[in-house]
């Protein structure tokens, strides 16, 4: 069940969820993206904000966004390529929680591991009106 | 394809930009691997009663624009050593031509770190921050 992000506290550790890097996946990411350096990356090794993009995915769904959120900031570091094929565990938690000036900032820690090995980490920053009613 | 492990990097080099004009097939397309669904990216009658006032393209498909600079500069070494502190600063929308450049502003130690932005057609910042990565 999805929890809204409006209502969970710091804390807050979202499951971790497997994610099969199938070539199907990254030929949809690749394509939407329009990359055309991917090939200076090597055979088979994968973008790496695709595994940035899954791991906010991971997020997106065990969670509901609040009325006019948007995503304010990112920070991502990349420790090892990971290939197609490669089968990524991507966990997500909530690191801080203020307000100021009215909107919520929600602070994600963002892990992405293959293999037992950590491949990314990172963290976002979002933000959404306190107020539901001055999202618009 | 730039990615060249020879090619020398010192302070003031420009990276090679990377430039995407934006269209609303291609939010709709990055939708799809990324499971982001949000009708401010996807449904130009809803996204027309927010504040954007018209659908907006989602943060990180305007980041992968980035990665891609960067992985044309760098090549695998950003995808294993790569890391990147951006802000969102403005919404990037459909029609738009979004340009993502960077600077080197200083090499040490083996890592080199560069100033990168994205930027629109009438010169607003779309996105800005700092990337560091090992370089051979």
């Amino acid at each position: 069940m999805p929890v809204s992000l409006a209502e969970i506290e710091k804390g807050h550790e979202f499951p971790p969820a497997e994610f099969e890097l199938t070539a199907e996946w990254v030929g949809q990411y690749i394509s939407a993206v329009r990359d055309e350096s991917v090939r200076a990356l090597g055979p088979s090794v994968v973008p790496p904000m695709a595994v940035a993009t899954l791991c906010i995915r991971t997020l997106l769904e065990q969670s509901t966004l609040p009325p006019g959120s948007i995503h304010a900031a990112q920070e991502l570091e990349f420790e090892r390529s990971v290939r197609i094929g490669d089968v990524l565990s991507a966990a997500a938690r909530i690191v801080s929680r203020g307000e100021r000036a009215g909107w919520v900032l929600l602070g994600v820690s963002l892990e992405a591991t293959a293999g037992g090995a950590r491949v990314m980490h990172g963290r976002a920053m979002l933000t959404f009106p306190a107020d539901p009613e001055a999202a618009n | 394809m730039a990615g060249s492990q020879t090619a020398p990097y010192g302070r003031g080099t420009l990276l090679p930009e990377v430039v995407h004009d934006l269209t609303q097939d291609q939010i709709g397309a990055y939708a799809i691997p990324s499971g982001d669904h949000n009708p401010l990216h996807l449904d130009p009658a809803f996204a027309a009663s927010t504040r954007f006032g018209g659908t907006i393209a989602h943060g990180m498909l305007v980041l992968a624009f980035v990665s891609e600079m960067l992985t044309a500069a760098f090549g695998p070494a950003w995808a294993s050593s790569g890391r990147l502190k951006v802000r969102f600063r403005d919404a990037a929308r459909p029609g738009d031509r979004v340009t993502a450049r960077g600077t080197v502003t200083s090499v040490a130690g083996g890592r080199v770190v560069c100033a990168v932005e994205c930027v629109n057609q009438g010169g607003i910042v779309l996105v800005s921050g700092d990337a560091e990565v090992t370089y051979p």
